[in-house]
């Protein structure tokens, strides 16, 4: 897992190889520890965890800007607080 | 080059249908009966391919609802078993001989609470970690190791004795049998549940609009009111309120029943992927149900097992669709010649028998000197009940296989096939989360679908003692994973640009 400073307002999230609860946990604790208006970037490799995650900021409010595939079997998540 | 990888995924989940069919035409070439397994085959190829579809893991309707608030999966299981519930009433009332309840009890309770310990830390439920297998996901397939021998290994040394102690004189009741009592029987006669004794629209009432539907119903409100309805009906009044303007108090706009339902039907259709994939996997369920018990009938036996000894169901001698060879030594004699061949969605049970098989194979099971049977086929749960058929004639080993090809299809065509490797901290969950799910799953005489989706759906309250343990199995475990997670932050030092 990795957890890096991207540039101002803007944070990435690495849990690919990481299976249920963990990449939903570990992505909506950066979220609750992060301000209103920043933006967390995501990388996942677990198809249930994305759905997860999504549903998630939906209920929480937070708004999902983009959301791709950048290769098989990985979903990147950008989501703003 | 993107193109060409997703052609190839493509290719891949051809090669995986074209596998099974061929698999299919050697079975019926073998002999035309054993399309009874083929069709548990593509039943579970059907489960896999909804299971990845709608990312339908029954451990996420407890943990995702405790850790995450997301009552998704709460939801898709629900809609899913009420479908079930009323289907199978037709069904039943067609065969009525496939109606059947188990055990009720505090082993239900028991179990549900180390599978819902288990299937926390496994990262999904027995069902899910077939699919997630199928995914190209080995952490879920180091759980299904897990779970198929410790369920073995527990069964065969302590399981028999707690089962004969305290589990097989427990009463087996019905939803129906519950509320209309139980006909009357000449005296001194015990009472056995006949699903006969009771009207279609009994059945209906009772088994699917009370099991099913009133008591998914009640907690679906409950989710509501405890998990979304806050957040939903803060989120809609400052809509509102930015839409017309300040309500005429200054304040937000009044939220009444209206929004109070908008807001539970906005759970119910929270996840379209997930309720569609939860009623097709309800059709698939019910299709199940009717086609087997259909194929059996036709083929003349009542129990597969009865195939593998030439035993048909009218007495006659086997019908010439029925295979040369029999198979004495795979069934379970004291139980009629049976193999475990429930007729309808079923996932643990199959994986201990294999487990069992794969023990007796490479020679782990003792065999007396006197050549009575070993400890593996003289045990209640295999001797007495499941038997111990080769994994290739054992239907519901067919049904697992089929839902993880099913699911690799669904995941190659979508893209979203990876190879996972576990690391040693994903390995140490899946064994130990494995194998508490397959304690429990003995314990409770099945897992979150043979113990709990199918018999709540069926009439059989026993499931929801099976789902209050699961809960509070998935409760704690979830606290304790939260823990470790918030040190695992604390120790990365997470937090430390963000300004709080």
């Amino acid at each position: 897992m990795k957890f890096n400073k991207k540039d101002d307002g803007t944070y990435e999230l690495d849990v690919r190889g990481y299976v249920c609860p963990h990449p939903q946990l570990y992505t909506l604790k950066s979220l609750e520890k992060m301000q209103d208006g920043m933006i967390l970037e995501v990388l996942i490799d677990n198809p249930s965890s994305v759905e997860s995650v999504t549903q998630a900021c939906n209920g929480r409010g937070y708004a999902i800007l983009e959301q791709n595939s950048p290769k098989a079997g990985v979903t990147a998540i950008k989501i703003q607080k | 080059m993107a193109e060409a990888k997703n052609d190839r995924n493509k290719i891949y989940a051809a090669g995986v249908v074209v596998f099974l069919a061929i698999i299919s035409l050697l079975y019926y070439l073998s002999a035309p009966v054993y399309l009874y397994i083929v069709a548990y085959m593509w039943f579970g190829f059907l489960y896999g391919i909804l299971q990845q579809y709608g990312r339908f893991c029954m451990a996420s309707a407890w943990r995702d609802l405790i850790m995450v608030k997301v009552p998704r999966m709460f939801v898709g299981v629900m809609i899913g078993m009420i479908a079930l519930s009323f289907i199978a009433v037709f069904i039943f009332n067609q065969y009525p001989e496939r109606y059947h309840t188990t055990q009720i009890g505090l082993h239900g309770l028991i179990g549900g609470l180390l599978f819902g310990l288990g299937m926390v830390f496994a990262g999904g439920c027995a069902t899910g970690s077939l699919y997630k297998t199928g995914e190209g996901n080995m952490i879920s397939l180091t759980v299904l190791l897990s779970l198929s021998f410790a369920q073995a290994i527990f069964a065969v040394t302590i399981f028999d004795s707690i089962f004969q102690r305290f589990i097989e004189f427990l009463p087996r009741t019905s939803m129906v049998e519950l509320i209309f009592g139980k006909p009357a029987v000449p005296a001194g006669t015990e009472y056995h549940l006949n699903y006969a004794d009771y009207s279609f629209w009994q059945h209906m009432i009772a088994d699917a609009g009370v099991n099913a539907l009133l008591i998914s119903a009640i907690l679906l409100i409950g989710v509501y009111v405890i998990v979304v309805r806050k957040g939903f009906l803060r989120r809609r009044a400052a809509a509102i309120t930015a839409k017309s303007g300040a309500a005429a108090d200054g304040g937000e706009a009044k939220m009444g029943f209206k929004d109070e339902v908008a807001g539970f039907w906005s759970m119910i259709t929270s996840s379209r992927r997930t309720s569609i994939a939860a009623i097709l996997i309800a059709l698939v369920a019910a299709g199940q149900v009717f086609s087997l018990a259909w194929m059996a009938d036709k083929f003349d036996f009542i129990n597969f097992g009865n195939v593998l000894v030439h035993q048909t169901a009218s007495k006659n001698a086997p019908p010439s669709t029925w295979p040369d060879e029999t198979y004495p030594n795979d069934v379970a004699v004291r139980s009629g010649n049976t193999v475990f061949d429930p007729g309808y969605w079923y996932i643990t049970t199959q994986e201990a028998m294999f487990a069992g098989w794969s023990m007796k194979t490479v020679g782990l099971d003792s065999h007396p000197a006197d050549g009575s049977p070993g400890y593996l086929e003289n045990n209640h749960y295999f001797g007495d009940y499941n038997g111990l058929p080769r994994p290739w004639l054992s239907p519901a080993m067919l049904l697992s296989f089929g839902l993880i090809l099913g699911a690799s299809f669904k995941a190659l065509l979508a893209r979203e096939f990876k190879w996972k490797f576990p690391t040693r901290e994903l390995f140490i969950y899946a064994v130990i989360g494995g194998t508490l799910m397959g304690i429990g799953a003995r314990i409770a005489l099945g897992c979150n679908i043979g113990a709990f989706y199918a018999p709540v759906a069926f009439g059989d309250p026993s499931g929801w003692v099976f789902f209050v343990g699961m809960g509070l199995g998935a409760y704690i475990s979830a606290k304790f994973v939260n823990w470790i997670a918030n040190r695992k932050m604390a120790d990365m030092d997470m937090d430390f640009d963000i300004e709080l």
